[in-house]
């Protein structure tokens, strides 16, 4: 299961406005953007168990919303995504399992760590230049972008 | 690999060969030696004995280069050293013999005194962790925190951190390059090291208040990530030693395949195949917990000795604290991230956030006690048995069985050739711009001068709530510190007690690539001028020095070296200030995807320490007052070598002013007794940009205007107004004086050269004069606005 957690849209403008940044500095003009974090949680749990990780642990219900799965992208363009290579220790996802342990009193076998940018320009090529070019570190991360 | 089979009759060819294969870095003499050494004992060595001969025997571990034996030519005179670090760094902490040094070059740290009552000890340590980041920016930097503040608590039995440095090196992020594949570029680099500086140093709770970043073409693809931290240690728990008998316990974190050849990555030249191999990742929460244990059970006495697992991991801690009384280590005990695992890269892995400790068996239950309290794992992988032997096995099998006086003393050290760079100077008159003020507008925007908010905001440099002394000061809290002043009161616990510390930091690359010698007096200089201006008391300065430099086969290299050494000695002596500690970093040089070569410039960072007496009396460097006086104390010297101004327009004179250590330490002398007396408001070093930079910064940061004359300042015969203003000639700082003392200053003071140059004034305005003719004059607000931009 993936728990994407997003910046509520009223709070978004800061980290958005400096990703719109960075990319230009890319060479890739983007239009609009969208930001999230990813956890994706290999467990045996029901679906109430990950709506309380969502809603308790990695969210901040003032500023944040949750969703299992994806959510309404909210943009027409294509959706990053970017996560460690499984290779590499992930010591945020090993961290958040500890969590879990605690809040749940049973611990899921993996959690990593990623991230999701949903990205509104014209070129689905440049954004992939930019993207390996900012955003990855080849020898560590890999990355998808799918059109959304 | 079967070569290993074979090793004891490989060729010199085939040994290289597997060298390369296997990304030892040993070379040729070193190769013969080992296997001149498994012949005697007429066996064919094992993986795991060869990785730790070269863990050992790396770069990173050894230091090869500067301990080692070098032939300089300067002409026709050659001067030999038999062991450059030990003749010029070395000799300098030897010949001061200062009391207050308490442990200097033996442990992981350097110690000095710290405070009134002689309880406590100040450790302090700077490393480089460069070829990691330029693989990986974010784990390398994070690992390079990491494993500097593991330095300080593996120092004596552990030292508590209480503060962390970053200095930064990297490409200029305002121009073009053709980038090889796989290589970062610079701002790709800057932002993965910050982040990572910050997510190490935020996650455990040390405040990242001191240090800097630099922009240079030289670093491009061989970004420098200096890391220091600061911690305090009781005087009695400096002393350490590993007893017979006693148990290995390893603690934090887990062993993985990650970081495989970190130390001998050290010893190489990046080139575009480097992969992911070498780099580690860091975990600050695991740190946090061997930090908690350790402090704890240091207390309690519950182990004799500890060091940490840093480059090498278990090869060279184990190593290291059973040098002398062997160790036998069973690696099947190991706990493991992974299970698909060699046993020799469990045994060189460096896995991070490991401590190894020496515990007696007696003791290991309350340590298990408090491991368990702090939810920190343990293991118990052997023992050090004191026959001197260190013999390392995995269940049946042999991993390592070698002598420590081998592995120790064993490697072959060549003498390196090296001859003194020449260098074109011109001392004409340097050509002065159209527009002074808008020179100054140019320089306070140059990114060697420009604001540094944007990196330094990321950083929590206020946790431990000691930090007095901060990085951004002023009335607005956004003008540039010269140096951390540090109340370590979650050390002592003492509130009553208002001893602290400053650190700051020297470091002229630009100086060194037209004058090594003079580059280590300025950054020596410039590291006291930093401390004095915060309030320290500069007749107590500790230094250490961390050079590095491209490769070492270079002899141009190797002379710059020996040079900007010498420089460490001679100023060291001349500002009494010992070296405690230190370390270097060679082989950072790499080519472009055009084939152009990018060797770093030599680059020596001086970090410096000096105890502040009070605290709550430390400088800032913020204007305060209107109708205060302003002094600039120091001679203005001939020459815009180095100078940031010499980036921005060439001026034809790139001579080097040169360092009067004499005349400085006696200024420095009456400042600090004028400072001490009440009657400095506020006071900033002159260094890059310059005089005219100096006042700028001290103005917007105080929200004041100056009227400045600078007809008094004290000068060199024939100084131009363009050397004047943006000159870097060393020893000088600018005062703002209290009104109501200026006559008491002017007694300190007096037959030194300092001279009044204005005054600070309500009026948003900064206005230089000079013989009655106006200089520039400039709103405050539009200074500021040019030097506050954004670097990320």
């Amino acid at each position: 299961m993936i728990i994407e957690i997003r910046t509520r849209e009223k709070y978004s403008e800061n980290e958005e406005t400096g990703f719109i940044g960075r990319m230009a500095h890319a060479g890739l003009k983007v239009k609009a953007a969208r930001l999230s974090r990813l956890y994706r949680v290999e467990a045996d749990f029901g679906r109430a168990e990950f709506d309380r990780l969502g809603a308790e642990l990695l969210t901040d219900p003032v500023t944040e919303t949750y969703s299992l799965g994806r959510p309404k992208a909210g943009i027409k363009g294509w959706r990053v995504e970017v996560w460690l290579k499984d290779s590499v220790t992930d010591v945020v996802g090993e961290s958040v399992k500890g969590v879990i342990s605690d809040v749940l009193g049973k611990e899921p076998k993996t959690v990593r760590f990623g991230r999701a940018y949903y990205v509104a320009c014209d070129s689905e090529l440049k954004l992939k230049r930019a993207v390996a070019g900012t955003l990855v570190n080849e020898t560590v991360n890999k990355f998808g972008i799918e059109k959304i | 690999m079967n070569e290993l089979a074979e090793f004891n009759s490989l060729n010199p060819k085939q040994l290289e060969a597997l060298d390369k294969a296997a990304g030892w870095s040993l070379n040729a003499a070193e190769l013969a030696e080992v296997q001149r050494q498994f012949r005697k004992t007429d066996r064919q060595p094992t993986r795991g004995e060869l990785e730790t001969i070269a863990q050992t025997w790396s770069e990173h571990c050894k230091h090869k280069t500067f301990s080692g034996p070098v032939a300089y030519r300067d002409g026709p005179r050659t001067k030999k050293y038999k062991n450059l670090f030990k003749e010029t760094i070395v000799k300098a902490t030897k010949t001061l013999n200062r009391s207050w040094c308490l442990s200097v070059f033996k442990d992981n740290a350097g110690i000095v005194e710290f405070g009134k009552d002689g309880k406590w000890g100040l450790a302090f340590k700077a490393e480089t962790h460069n070829h990691p980041c330029a693989v990986e920016p974010y784990g390398g930097a994070e690992t390079g925190v990491g494993g500097v503040i593991r330095d300080i608590l593996g120092v004596g039995l552990g030292a508590k951190p209480v503060l962390n440095t970053d200095t930064l090196c990297f490409g200029r992020l305002d121009r073009k390059y053709r980038l090889p594949k796989n290589a970062l570029g610079p701002e790709r680099v800057m932002r993965g090291v910050v982040e990572g500086v910050r997510d190490y140093g935020n996650r455990i709770g040390i405040p990242t208040a001191a240090g800097g970043i630099y922009f240079d073409d030289g670093y491009l693809l061989n970004p420098l990530v200096y890391v220091g931290c600061a911690g305090l240690i009781p005087v009695d728990k400096i002393k350490k030693s590993v007893v017979p008998g006693d148990l290995i316990v390893s603690i934090g974190g887990r062993t993985g395949r990650d970081g495989i050849h970190g130390a001998t990555f050290s010893s190489a030249n990046i080139e575009e195949e480097t992969g992911s191999s070498a780099v580690q990742i860091g975990h600050a929460v695991n740190e946090k917990k061997a930090l908690d244990v350790l402090m704890r059970a240091r207390d309690l006495g519950l182990y004799n000795a500890v060091t940490d697992c840093g480059a090498g991991g278990f090869s060279s801690a184990i190593g290291e604290l059973g040098s002398e009384t062997g160790a036998r280590v069973r690696l099947e005990k190991a706990l493991l991230k992974d299970t698909r695992i060699e046993p020799w890269e469990i045994w060189v892995s460096e896995s991070q956030e490991r401590m190894i400790l020496s515990v007696p068996k007696s003791k290991l239950k309350r340590l298990a006690a408090l491991l368990g309290a702090e939810n920190c794992e343990y293991c118990v992988l052997g023992e050090f048995p004191g026959d001197g032997r260190l013999l390392v096995t995995h269940g049946d099998a042999l991993v390592v069985d070698v002598p420590m006086a081998f592995l120790h003393g064993g490697v072959p050290n060549l003498e390196k050739p090296a001859v003194k760079r020449s260098v074109k100077v011109s001392g004409k008159t340097p050509v002065a711009p159209k527009d002074f003020g808008k020179a100054l507008e140019a320089l306070l925007a140059h990114p060697n001068v420009c604001s540094r908010h944007s990196i330094i905001t990321q950083y929590d440099h206020e946790v431990q709530g000691g930090t007095v002394g901060k990085p951004l000061q002023g009335r607005f809290g956004d003008g540039p510190g010269d140096a951390a002043v540090i109340w370590p009161q979650t050390a002592t616990l003492d509130l009553k007690d208002y001893s602290g510390f400053a650190v700051g930091h020297g470091f002229a690359p630009a100086v060194g690539r037209l004058d090594p010698y003079q580059m280590a007096l300025h950054s020596i200089d410039e590291a006291v001028r930093n401390l004095l201006a915060a309030g320290a008391d500069v007749s107590r300065v500790a230094i250490l020095d961390n050079f590095c430099a491209a490769s070492p086969r270079d002899p141009e290299v190797m002379g710059d070296l020996v040079q900007a050494a010498e420089g460490c000695l001679d100023a060291a002596l001349a500002y009494g200030a010992p070296f405690i500690s230190g370390k270097d970093s060679f082989y950072n040089q790499s080519r472009d995807a055009d084939g152009k070569e990018y060797p770093i410039p030599l680059s020596l960072l001086i970090s410096a320490t000096a105890p502040v007496e009070d605290v709550r009396r430390t400088v800032t460097i913020n204007f305060k007052e209107a109708g205060n006086p302003v002094y600039l104390a120091g001679v203005s010297l001939r020459g815009m070598g180095g100078s940031v101004y010499n980036e921005l327009a060439d001026t034809g004179n790139n001579a080097v002013a040169g360092l009067d250590m004499k005349a400085a330490v006696k200024l420095y002398a009456a400042l600090a007794r004028a400072m001490k007396a009440g009657c400095v408001a506020a006071a900033h070093d002159v260094s890059q940009g310059g005089l005219a930079v100096t006042l700028a910064e001290m103005a917007f940061s105080g929200g004041l205007g100056a009227e400045l004359d600078l007809s008094a300042a004290v000068r060199e015969k024939g100084l131009t107004v363009t050397e004047l203003l943006f000159g870097e000639s060393p020893a000088r700082l600018v005062l703002e004086v209290t009104k109501e003392r200026e006559t008491e200053f002017l007694k300190i003071v007096k037959g030194l050269p300092a001279a009044e140059i204005g005054y600070v004034k309500e009026e948003p305005e900064l206005s230089a004069a000079e013989g009655g003719g106006q200089l520039f004059s400039a709103c405050i607000e539009k200074l500021k606005t040019c030097w506050k931009k954004e670097l990320i």
